[in-house]
C-alpha cells in the first residue's frame, strides 16, 4: 500500500482506509455473519432492501410502462387477479320517457398493467418502481446531511464539553421539541419547493431503448429524474438532532480513553484527535442509527409528498394522496404505494436491528430512535 | 527484586550536579468538582536530570498521575493547574522566547507553563512524552499499530524539519488535510520514511516480524506487545523527558520485567530522562536513581534511592517499605499502613501534616503545616516531617483516636459543614 503504483493498488488502499475508519475488525465481521445466520428476520430485511435498491437503480429497464404516460381510457384498471365492477347510473330517454338505468360494467386486469393503473391510467407498478428512487435518494441524502450536521455538532459538544456542550445541546433540545412534520412544513413554507432535474444516466447513455425494444416493452422512458431538493435539506435539518445526541454520547466516553490522552501527549491537536481517534471509534452506533434514520426519513418524505409539500410527482406519498379519493372504488391506487412504503421501512428496520444486534449489543433496549 | 541502590543503572549526570533538564516548582493542581475543591496536587517540587530515571512513588490517590499530567499539561476540566512552574532546559526554545516572553526564560531554562498553548502542544511528543498504564486502551483500536507509531514519528520529523518559531503552525494537522488524506488514497499524513522508522522502532522494542505486525490492529496484539508498541510510540518523538505512568501495572510479572529492562536499555541508549510513576517499590529500586514519595498530593520525602530506601525519615515512607514482603527475613505478617488516603477535598484538609491521622508517631507538632526539612543522608535527602528535626517524644504524642473524636477539627474553614451529618449526630444522641 505504501508505494502505490497501479490504480488497483490505490483502490485497495482506499478500501483499506475505509475499512480502518469503520472499525470493521474480524470479530465484527464474525458477529455480523453469525447474527445473519441465526436470525431469519435479518435475511428478510436484506432481501427486501435488495429488491428496493434493484428497483431504484434499474427502474428504466424493468418498469413495464413509462410511469408518467397518461391513458385516460385505461384509468383505474385493477391489479392482476382482481376484477373491478363499476356501477354506472345513466338517465336515458327510452320510448319518450325518462328512465334511470343501472349498468354494471366489469373491468378486467390486463398483463400490461400488473398492479393496475391510477385514475389517469398511469401504470402503478412503474410508479412504484420509480418511486423507489425518490424514497431511497431522499432517505440516503437526507440521512447523510443529517449525519454530517449532527455528528459534527455532537462530536464538538462531546469533545469540548462544558459551555460548548451546553450551548449546542440546548439548541438541539429546542429543535427536538418541534414535531418534525410541522417543522418540515414550516421550513418548506419559507423556502419553497425547489427541485432538481437529474438526467437519468441509463437513458442518456442510450442503453435503455434498445433493451426495452428487445424485451418488447414500450418506449421511451423519462430522461430526467426529479429530485426534491428542498425536501432533502429539510429532512436533514429536522433529523440531525438524533445524530448529535448519539455522537455526543460517544465522544464523551471515547475522549476519556487512554489512546486519546496518548495522542494528545504526542502532540496531536483537537481536530486530529476528534477526526482520527474519536470519530472512527464512534462509527458503529452512528451507522446503526443512520440505518434506522433512513427509514424514518423515507416516512417523513412520504408524509410530505402526501400533504403536497414535495417537489416531485413520482413519489409513493404523492400516489397515496392521489388514491385517497378513490379508496372506496379503486383501493389499489393508495394501497400499492402504501405497501411499498411499509415493506421498505420494515426491511430497513430489520437490517438496522441486525446491525445493532451484531455490532453493538449494548444499545439494545435503549429508546434510540 | 534487589533493593540495592548500586544495582540501578549509573546515570549520565552525577548526583547533585546542576544539569537538571526539568525543574518543577510548587506545581498545584485542583479539581473543581460538585462535592467541592479537590487538591490533587499540592505544591509539588522535583527535579529531573539528564539521562536519569526519577521515581515518583505513592499509594493510589496520592496525586502521582495528576502530577504527571500536570507536567505535560494534559489536565482536563474540571481540573486546573492553579499554580506552579515547570522549568525545562532547552536553549533553542529559551533563545526564541527571550524577547517575546522574558518572564518565561531564565538562561537556558524556559517555564513551559508561561508559553502560549500552541507552543506547549508542540513540545508534546518531541520534548515530553508519556506512556500510560493500560496498554489495551492506549492505542486506537481502529488504526494499525504501525500507522500510529509512524504518525508519532512524522510529528517529530516535521517539527525538526522546521525552525522552532514556526513549529506550532506547520506541525498542526488541519481539518482540510485530514479530509483529503482520508478520502484520497495514497496521500497519507505519514511518509514512507516514517513508516520505515515505525517498523524499526517496533523491532527495537523487541516485536518479532515488525514489518508484518506494523500492519496489524491493536486487537491482534497481546498486552505485553501493546505495551512495547506504546513504548515505541512514545520514543518515536525522541523525547527529552519520558513520563511513564505505571507502565507495568497492567502486565503480568514476567512481562513487567521485560518492559522495565526494555525501558532502561532504551533510556540509556537515547539518554532520555524518565519520570517513572509507580506504586511498586520494586520497580523504583530496579530503575531509579532518585525518588520522590508522594502522599495526599505532596512530596513527603525525596532523595537518592539509598536515602529513601535505607534511611527513611517520614513514617509514611517507612510504612510503604514495611508493607512489602522481605524475602530474607520473612515476618509472620506484613505491616500495612492503617487507614486510607484522605479524600483530598479542600474543605476536609486541615492545616496539618496530612499523614498525621494515620501516623504511628503523630505528635502535637504535626498539627501545623510542615515544610520540607533537610534529612540525614545525601545532600538531596529532604522530608516533610518534623522527625527530621526532632526526636519522637511520647509525651507529646497525640492520643489514640484523636482524629476520630474530633472529626470536624480538620474543617476549620467551616465552608462545607455538612448539615446532614450534623443531623445524624443529633439524632444519634
Amino acid at each position: 500500500m505504501a508505494d502505490s503504483t497501479g490504480p488497483l493498488d490505490r483502490l485497495f488502499g482506499a478500501v483499506d482506509r475505509v475499512r480502518g475508519a469503520l472499525t470493521v475488525s474480524p470479530r465484527t465481521v464474525r458477529n455480523l455473519k453469525s447474527e445473519y445466520r441465526t436470525s431469519a428476520l435479518s435475511k428478510v430485511g436484506v432481501a427486501l432492501i435488495l429488491v428496493v435498491v434493484f428497483m431504484a437503480v434499474f427502474a428504466p429497464f424493468i418498469a413495464p410502462q413509462n410511469p408518467t404516460t397518461q391513458n385516460l381510457d385505461n384509468g383505474r384498471l385493477p391489479p392482476l387477479g382482481f376484477t373491478q365492477t363499476e356501477q354506472q347510473t345513466q338517465t336515458q330517454m327510452v320510448n319518450g320517457s325518462i328512465q334511470t338505468v343501472n349498468t354494471t360494467e366489469t373491468v378486467n386486469a390486463t398483463l400490461a398493467h400488473p398492479l393496475g393503473t391510477n385514475s389517469l391510467g398511469q401504470d402503478m407498478l412503474a410508479r412504484v418502481i420509480y418511486g423507489a428512487r425518490t424514497s431511497l435518494l431522499v432517505g440516503l441524502l437526507g440521512t447523510s446531511l443529517a449525519a454530517l450536521l449532527g455528528v459534527s455538532v455532537g462530536l464538538t459538544a462531546g469533545y469540548y464539553r462544558g459551555r460548548v456542550d451546553d450551548t449546542l445541546m440546548r439548541f438541539a433540545d429546542v429543535s427536538l421539541a418541534f414535531p418534525s412534520l410541522v417543522l418540515a412544513i414550516a421550513l418548506i413554507g419559507v423556502w419553497g419547493r425547489a427541485s432538481v432535474s437529474v438526467p437519468d444516466p441509463f437513458v442518456v447513455a442510450g442503453v435503455v431503448d434498445p433493451v426495452r425494444s428487445a424485451l418488447g416493452l414500450p418506449t421511451p422512458m423519462p430522461d430526467t429524474f426529479v429530485l426534491p431538493g428542498t425536501v432533502i435539506v429539510v429532512v436533514g435539518l429536522v433529523n440531525w438532532v438524533w445524530f448529535a445526541r448519539v455522537a455526543r454520547g460517544e465522544a464523551l466516553s471515547i475522549r476519556e480513553e487512554e489512546f486519546v490522552k496518548a495522542a494528545r501527549a504526542l502532540g496531536a491537536d483537537d481536530a486530529r484527535v476528534v477526526l482520527r481517534h474519536v470519530l472512527p471509534n464512534a462509527t458503529t452506533p452512528i451507522l446503526v442509527l443512520a440505518t434506522i434514520q433512513v427509514a424514518s426519513i423515507i416516512l417523513l418524505e412520504s408524509s410530505l409528498s402526501f400533504l403536497g409539500f414535495s417537489g416531485t410527482t413520482l413519489s409513493w406519498g404523492f400516489d397515496i394522496a392521489q388514491g385517497r379519493a378513490y379508496l372506496a372504488s379503486a383501493w389499489w391506487i393508495a394501497t400499492v404505494p402504501g405497501l411499498a412504503i411499509v415493506l421498505t421501512v420494515v426491511g430497513i428496520n430489520l437490517v438496522g436491528d441486525w446491525l445493532r444486534d451484531a455490532l453493538d449489543p449494548g444499545i439494545e433496549g435503549e429508546g434510540g430512535m | 527484586m534487589s533493593r540495592d541502590p548500586t544495582d540501578a543503572e549509573p546515570a549520565g549526570a552525577p548526583a547533585g550536579s546542576p544539569d537538571d533538564v526539568l525543574r518543577v516548582r510548587n506545581l498545584t493542581t485542583r479539581f473543581f468538582t460538585e462535592e467541592g475543591q479537590v487538591n490533587a496536587v499540592e505544591g509539588v517540587d522535583f527535579d529531573v536530570r539528564d539521562g536519569e530515571v526519577f521515581g515518583i512513588v505513592g499509594e493510589s490517590g496520592s496525586g502521582k498521575s495528576v502530577t504527571a499530567l500536570s507536567v505535560i499539561d494534559l489536565v482536563e476540566s474540571p481540573g486546573r493547574i492553579t499554580d506552579g512552574e515547570v522549568w525545562y532546559r532547552e536553549p533553542d526554545l529559551a533563545a526564541e522566547f527571550e524577547d517575546d516572553v522574558p518572564a518565561a526564560v531564565d538562561g537556558e531554562f524556559v517555564d513551559v507553563r508561561r508559553l502560549p498553548e500552541g507552543v506547549r502542544r508542540s513540545l508534546r511528543g518531541p520534548s515530553f512524552s508519556m506512556i500510560f498504564q493500560d496498554p489495551m486502551s492506549s492505542l486506537n483500536p481502529s488504526v494499525t499499530v504501525g500507522e500510529q507509531i509512524a504518525e508519532a514519528v512524522e510529528v517529530q520529523r516535521r517539527a525538526s524539519a522546521n525552525p522552532r518559531r514556526t513549529r506550532s503552525r506547520t506541525q498542526g494537522y488541519g481539518l482540510g488535510r485530514l479530509l483529503v488524506d482520508t478520502l484520497v488514497p495514497g496521500r497519507g499524513y505519514t511518509s514512507e520514511a516514517s513508516e520505515a522508522r515505525a517498523v524499526e522502532l517496533l523491532e527495537q522494542v523487541g516485536i518479532p516480524d515488525p514489518a508484518e505486525r506494523a500492519d496489524e490492529y491493536p486487537h491482534q496484539f497481546s498486552g505485553g506487545m501493546l505495551q512495547r508498541a506504546m513504548v515505541a510510540q512514545a520514543l518515536a518523538g525522541e523525547p527529552d523527558v519520558l513520563i511513564a505512568d505505571e507502565p507495568t501495572t497492567a502486565l503480568d510479572v514476567t512481562i513487567q520485567a521485560q518492559i522495565l529492562n526494555l525501558l532502561r536499555d532504551l533510556q540509556a541508549e537515547q539518554d532520555t530522562s524518565v519520570v517513572m510513576i509507580t506504586h511498586d517499590l520494586g520497580v523504583i529500586a530496579r530503575m531509579c536513581q532518585r525518588v520522590g514519595v508522594m502522599y495526599a498530593g505532596q512530596v513527603v520525602e525525596r532523595g537518592t534511592l539509598a536515602d529513601v530506601f535505607d534511611d527513611p525519615v517520614h513514617p509514611y515512607t517507612e510504612g510503604l517499605l514495611g508493607s512489602i514482603p522481605d524475602m530474607d527475613e520473612p515476618a509472620s505478617r506484613l505491616e500495612p499502613i492503617e487507614g486510607n488516603v484522605p479524600s483530598l477535598l479542600d474543605s476536609e484538609m486541615g492545616e496539618r501534616c496530612y499523614f498525621a491521622d494515620r501516623c504511628p508517631k503523630a505528635m502535637e507538632d504535626c498539627l501545623r503545616p510542615i515544610p520540607m526539612y533537610d534529612a540525614e543522608g545525601s545532600d538531596e535527602h529532604e522530608t516533610r516531617c518534623v522527625l527530621a528535626v526532632e526526636e519522637y517524644d511520647e509525651a507529646a504524642a497525640l492520643p489514640d483516636g484523636y482524629f476520630e473524636s474530633e472529626p470536624d477539627s480538620a474543617s476549620e474553614s467551616g465552608s462545607a459543614d455538612d448539615p446532614a451529618a450534623g443531623e445524624e449526630v443529633s439524632t444519634g444522641d
